[in-house]
């Protein structure tokens, strides 16, 4: 570096000649998008933040840090995410293992319970444990009342949105343990088995360190998406005023005139906090444990449990049922009432289809599927595809700075939908381009919004690659290129495909920028949920709910079937 | 055939000092001639593996030359040709064998991925591919997926896409450092013949001695940075020029002592253990602090003693062990103890008195340091 | 380079991009000019004229325009699904919907003006956002027959309701029967509610309306802030008003403070347990309705719509269960009702205190553990 200022003859030609590489080109390229795609959102959201009709200005956070209950706020905002962050984690890196590297029984159900909880909307799945474990009406407190009384657990505490949040966000954790233990050579557990380490003090000494880049990785995400989580904070926090950051911004953002600063700075504060964790990650992450696939062969062989297969068999099972069963149970036995009431003869008589048929004859349902399908594939197809490619700049390049390519594509993670709606509605009301009141500007919207997933997916899965695969097909003779697609890009394509079912499936739920952006004709399955919810007609959101878990389960399952055969071994 | 001149490579230190570079390479010279087997020895850290992929390209070097059969590779002054466009054969420590391709497809592969104009055809490129495997013993694997293979296959797969493109250079990063004992002796005589045979210029890293002496027809020997003696294996071996030299190839008696004589080539020299002679051409005057390097299997021991030869001292066998080809003896002389290779015929019991002699010229002089 | 260096240049550079395209992003006023728009021209002609005349002329105009019209509401879809294909067959005209909640309509419509967009020939929306749109200056007059024939106490500058919310408390009849049923807004305080009473998070446009009252009553401040604290104590803060009814039907809540009228109907009709009969008096009452756009494209069918929905548009709104502007025989549908209008400018004016203190009370529900 410190040679540039010598000014030898050559290094002008040179810096010429590396900047028209192809891998400076597409990396370029990539940074480009990315974050153009990235910077609208957060230029406008500092914008608002830091301006008012005379200029810059902290009247915004003189506003919203000034408020004497701003300890509160943070507190049960940190609270809340760690919680659910560690909830999530534990349970997600736990099943991962059991499912990758023990002979576990019910392994058919991991699928099942890896997906469904991402697709039954937010608002259901929270509501549906409202009706499982309100103090008042819960499910599961009429269960136990006779033992212990009434009121046992209570939904309505940072303990309850901590447990439905956290396995909320379990699916995530396991999708992404999942890909790690995978990568992992067993091996290395057996040798430290040899040593004479219990199965524990291997899990604890040699396994997780190995899967440290993915776990920090995953840590980071869950962490973050439960700091923006917005259903459960105001379905289950608001009824006891427990606010968090995006409870109290949907209400700075809902006033007139609307205090974009005071949210804005609210969200700046989001933004803080999650810059600290990226920096504690990347700090934690530097160590050592980066790189497990190696060119080395290896065959994972089950660990048998022995004769704790039964235990862990019934904590499978009991994992399936809370997250997955009994949520799904509880939207079909709303779907099928004509209203919501506790269980008993009357209840079970008055069922009948009508919710179905209603949601059929929704004249906006067809379209909004047809929509929400295009817009779910165009933007993970189009997110993993730049994350590919910007994963490599941020791991591998080598390229000075590469780090700010992490931290723009993560800044979208923590702006709020509606902030990042107008900014970009902003921007494209004043482009010549015809995208305003096109598909196209909620495809954007999506690209923006789930950027952070797939960034997290594609540097997850880069991380577990070994340099020297990637440095012997230099030494081949492959070019960057025929580098990055004939290795690169089949090693990382198990982490790529997970990144792109989780976006598909999320973009489903999608609701706060869509709702600004799309135009008729253009609606989105979301915008159907939220017609239902506003029209509380729960009988027919669950119905909708019901069949959306149906359509995209067997989606996912095409998708999974599709990328096995284009050579994705498990 | 490769020609490494004053190469510097240079990474930024713990940040936290403000020197804070530290020197992988310091300026390093090399000169490896046609078909040759040429190993880079020394201690994990020595910058061997830093110096190995400054050729391939993989690393950046801060200056020098890198040439490769009249083709400049690198230079400082403006040179440097991407790793892809070297065409050299690499061999990894971890074998870096793709794990999405099969036996074929990872050998194929380099062909694959020629410019156009110059890749092969299909046809070509299978039966060469079976040429290679077939050299390998590959043949029948061609199908299989790559990981499926045990390690020595897996070993032999990597030299098989290495030589695929008949490089004039082929460069072999500790290859035989993941295999067993057993495996990693068979494997490296194979090595060696195929080496033999196909007539490649090798530049070889390794940090085991025996593998160096065994393999290599150039040792160079790396510390730190800097190649501190290269010559043939039984050169090196038997005269190392410094006491790192000595110490790291094989084991080595060392004898600390004073020159009191010198006579042409022969040098008296007064240790601990007694008067060393040895023949040295090194111009050391009298009164010189020098240490002096008996390697175990140059002595010899008798329980009777000579009472004619320059190099015989009395001693005490101390403990002694048996390794199965060889037979160690320690055995206290004056105030040193020496370690003694003999047949495992001869058996001694500790405690036994006994003399120890070797010839002045299995004594090597090493600079003191 | 260091990580803040590179933000900030990131955002400058940003800001060059953004600021290129002119304009605060705030929602700020919107620089309407004062000219008088082609639009403003034709609602000032048909303005003019009343019965089959105006009628006649509009669809003649409709025409010319191409008989198509866009419309941003808040209206539920299960409403405009209705309302709309019946003005739609009425008249022939081809009418885009574009349906989200109040704030986002005005956010959308003053993002759209600001860039001089024209995207929404008549906006549809609740009080609050429809009085901020017709304050911008983004609305035209709107002079007609059917107008006049509202309540006088609901009669805007720039706007013109088209029905009304009513705000009146709803409980569960399974719960709260007899005696317990609430009769006035101050019963609710009674801590025989404590525990089963429920509040929505933002209704502060109901607290201020209610406050005034208690005001215009001669009560003091301090006495007020008491009433709506022992409200509030033991009570659980929902947000959303149809997740408020869906939980009143469960029996979660057992009284709903201010409930929508249409709403606890429309729960009531599908069998659930949940009654406001007889309301609590006066009912809390704040107007929904309808502004041309002074930027409209097709003005004469914005007016046309208008027109329609003040007439045969109400009956529809009447059998929905929602309550109408105007009876369809021409009557005050609050007649013999109690009536507390929302005062919507006191709204825009005062709304961000009003919300803040309505804020502090609901908040101070979180101090008084009651279970």
């Amino acid at each position: 570096m410190a040679t540039l200022a010598t000014g030898a003859p050559g290094v002008l030609a040179r810096t010429r000649e590396a900047l028209v590489r192809p891998r400076t080109l597409v990396a370029v390229a990539t940074t480009a998008v990315v974050g153009y795609l990235a910077l609208i959102p957060l230029v406008y959201l500092l914008w608002t933040t830091f301006s008012d009709a005379e200029g810059f200005s902290l009247g915004g956070f003189a506003r919203a840090y000034g408020d004497p209950r701003i300890g509160g706020l943070v507190g049960n905002s940190v609270w809340f995410a760690v919680g659910s962050a560690v909830l999530s984690l534990t349970v997600g890196t736990a099943l991962a293992y059991f499912n990758v590297r023990t002979d576990v029984p019910f392994k058919a159900l991991f699928f099942a319970a890896s997906i469904i909880p991402l697709i039954i909307p937010g608002i259901l799945y929270t509501i549906s444990w409202i009706f499982l474990a309100s103090p008042t009406i819960g499910l599961l407190n009429a269960l136990v009342e006779p033992v212990f009384g009434p009121g046992t657990f209570d939904i309505f505490t940072v303990w309850g949105m901590i447990w439905v949040e956290g396995l909320h966000l379990s699916p995530i954790a396991f999708l992404f343990m999942v890909a790690a233990f995978r990568s992992t050579d067993p091996s290395l557990e057996e040798s430290a088995l040899m040593s004479g380490a219990t199965r524990v003090q291997t899990f604890r000494r040699v396994t997780l360190p190995l899967v440290r880049p993915a776990l920090l990785s995953a840590a980071l995400i869950m962490l973050v998406r439960s700091l923006e989580s917005f259903e459960v904070p105001a379905l289950l926090g608001l009824q006891n005023g427990i606010y968090v950051f995006t409870s109290r911004i949907y209400q700075v953002l809902r006033s007139y005139p609307v205090d974009f600063a005071g949210a804005g700075a609210l969200a700046v504060g989001l933004l803080a906090v999650a810059a600290l964790g990226i920096w504690l990650s990347n700090k934690a992450g530097g160590g050592h444990g980066g790189a497990t696939i190696t060119g080395k062969g290896f065959r994972p062989r089950p660990i048998d449990l022995g004769r704790w297969k039964p235990v862990v068999g019934a904590g499978i099972l009991a994992y399936f049922f809370v997250t997955v069963l009994a949520p799904l149970m509880v939207l079909l036995y709303t779907a099928l009432l004509p209203y919501y009431r506790p269980p008993s003869r009357e209840a079970f008589a008055s069922m009948n289809l009508d919710n179905f048929v209603a949601v059929f004859n929704l004249p906006s349902v067809p379209t909004a599927l047809k929509n929400s399908l295009i817009l779910g594939g165009g933007a993970a197809t189009i997110v993993m595809a730049l994350m590919a490619v910007a994963a490599w700049v941020v791991v591998r390049s080598g390229i000075p700075g590469r780090q700010i390519l992490d931290h723009i594509a993560f800044s979208p993670l923590v702006i709020p939908g509606l902030v990042l709606g107008v900014g970009i509605a902003f921007v494209y009301l004043r482009s010549p381009l015809p995208i305003y009141g096109t598909l196209l500007i909620l495809l954007i919207a999506y690209c923006t919004r789930y950027l952070p997933y797939g960034m997290r997916y594609a540097v997850a899965g880069m991380q577990t690659i070994s340099t020297e695969l990637e440095e012997s097909a230099q030494v081949s003779g492959a070019g960057w290129w025929a580098t990055f697609r004939r290795v690169l890009l089949p090693l990382i394509a198990p982490a790529l495909l997970a990144g792109w079912v989780y976006i598909f499936v999320v973009s489903f739920r999608e609701l706060s920028s869509s709702i600004l952006l799309y135009t008729p004709g253009n609606e989105v399955l979301s915008i159907s949920i939220w017609e239902l919810y506003a029209n509380a007609r729960f009988g027919e959101l669950s119905a909708l709910g019901v069949i959306m878990v149906l359509i995209l389960a067997v989606l996912v399952a095409v998708a999974y079937k599709v990328g096995a055969r284009v050579g994705l071994k498990d | 055939m490769l020609t490494i001149s004053n190469l510097v490579k240079s990474f930024a230190g713990d940040g936290r000092s403000a020197a804070g570079r530290v020197f992988a390479v310091n300026d390093v010279s090399l000169e490896v001639g046609e078909g040759e087997m040429f190993t880079l020895l020394g201690p994990s850290g020595c910058g061997k593996t830093t110096t190995l992929r400054s050729v391939a390209g993989l690393e950046k070097p801060d200056s020098g030359r890198i040439v490769v059969g009249g083709r400049v590779l690198f230079d400082g002054d403006g040179v440097n040709v991407p790793a892809n466009q070297r065409g050299l054969g690499m061999v990894f420590q971890s074998y870096a064998i793709w794990p999405h391709m099969t036996v074929f497809d990872n050998v194929a592969f380099p062909l694959q991925v020629r410019k156009r104009s110059q890749r092969p055809g299909r046809r070509e490129i299978r039966e060469r591919v079976a040429k290679v495997l077939e050299t390998m013993e590959l043949a029948h694997l061609a199908d299989r997926q790559a990981t499926k293979l045990s390690g020595g296959q897996q070993q032999r797969l990597a030299l098989a896409r290495a030589i695929i493109i008949e490089p004039p250079l082929m460069l072999l990063d500790e290859p035989l450092s993941n295999l067993d004992a057993k495996l990693r002796e068979s494997l490296r005589y194979e090595l060696k013949r195929l080496q033999r045979e196909l007539g490649i210029t090798s530049v070889y890293v390794t940090h085991d001695q025996i593998e160096a002496l065994a393999l290599s027809t150039t040792i160079a020997v790396m510390k730190e940075g800097n190649v501190l003696q290269t010559g043939r294996p039984r050169e090196v071996y038997e005269t190392p020029n410094c006491k790192f030299v000595a110490e790291f190839i094989g084991t080595s008696n060392f004898l600390r002592g004073k020159v009191v004589a010198r006579a042409g080539e022969c040098v008296d020299i007064e240790t601990d253990a007694g008067r060393v002679r040895l023949e040295s051409a090194a111009q050391v005057p009298v009164g010189e602090e020098v240490l002096a390097a008996i390697r175990p299997e140059s002595l010899e021991l008798s329980t009777t003693g000579w009472g004619n030869r320059p190099n015989e001292w009395p001693g005490t066998v101390t403990n002694r062990a048996f390794l199965g080809e060889a037979v160690d003896h320690i055995v206290r002389v004056g105030g040193l103890s020496l370690r003694v290779r003999g047949n495992p015929s001869v058996s001694i019991k500790p405690g036994t008195d006994i003399f120890v002699a070797t010839e002045p010229s299995k004594v090597t002089l090493v600079p003191v340091g | 380079m260091s990580r803040r260096s590179a933000l900030a240049a990131l955002g400058a550079a940003g800001l060059l991009l953004l600021s290129g395209c002119g304009g605060a992003p705030t929602a700020g006023p919107a620089p309407g000019s004062d000219q008088p728009t082609a639009a403003e021209a034709v609602y000032a002609e048909v303005g003019a004229l009343s019965g089959t005349e105006r009628r006649d002329r509009l669809v003649q105009l409709a025409a010319e325009e191409g008989n198509k019209l866009s419309i941003y509401t808040s209206l539920n879809a299960d409403i405009a699904d209705i309302v709309v294909p019946q003005f739609e067959q009425a008249t022939g005209v081809d009418v885009d919907v574009y349906r989200a909640d109040s704030e986002t309509v005005l956010q959308r419509t003053l993002q759209e003006a600001q860039a001089g967009f024209a995207g929404a020939d008549v906006v549809e929306t609740n009080a609050t956002q429809m009085a901020i749109i017709a304050d911008q200056g983004l609305t035209g007059d709107y002079r007609s027959e059917y107008r006049d024939k509202i309540n006088e106490q609901f009669q805007y500058q720039g706007w013109t309701p088209t029905r009304f919310n009513i705000f009146a408390p709803a409980w569960n009849t399974n719960l709260v029967a007899g005696d317990l049923v609430p009769r006035s807004w101050e019963d609710l305080a009674d801590p025989e509610y404590d525990g089963i009473l429920s509040l929505e998070v933002s209704d502060y446009d109901w607290f201020m309306t209610l406050y005034g009252h208690f005001r215009e009553q001669g009560m003091a401040d301090a006495d007020i802030d008491r009433l709506f604290a022992d409200m509030v104590a033991g009570s659980k803060v929902a947000k959303g008003h149809s997740g408020q009814v869906e939980l009143l039907s469960a029996g979660e809540f057992g009284v709903v403070a201010a409930s929508y009228t249409y709403l606890t109907e429309k729960a009531r009709a599908s069998g659930a347990p949940v009654d406001d009969q007889p309301f609590v008096e006066p009912v809390v009452a704040r107007a929904n309705g309808a502004g041309l756009l002074r930027s409209s494209t097709h003005p004469a069918t914005a007016m046309l719509f208008l027109d329609w929905m003040l007439s045969d548009g109400q009956k529809i709104i009447l059998d929905n269960g929602l309550t109408p502007a105007v009876m369809p025989d021409g009557t005050d549908p609050l007649a013999g009702l109690q009536v507390l209008p929302v005062d919507v400018q006191q709204l825009i004016d005062e709304g961000s205190e009003w919300s803040a203190r309505y804020d502090e009370v609901v908040r101070g529900g979180e101090q008084l553990p009651e279970q």
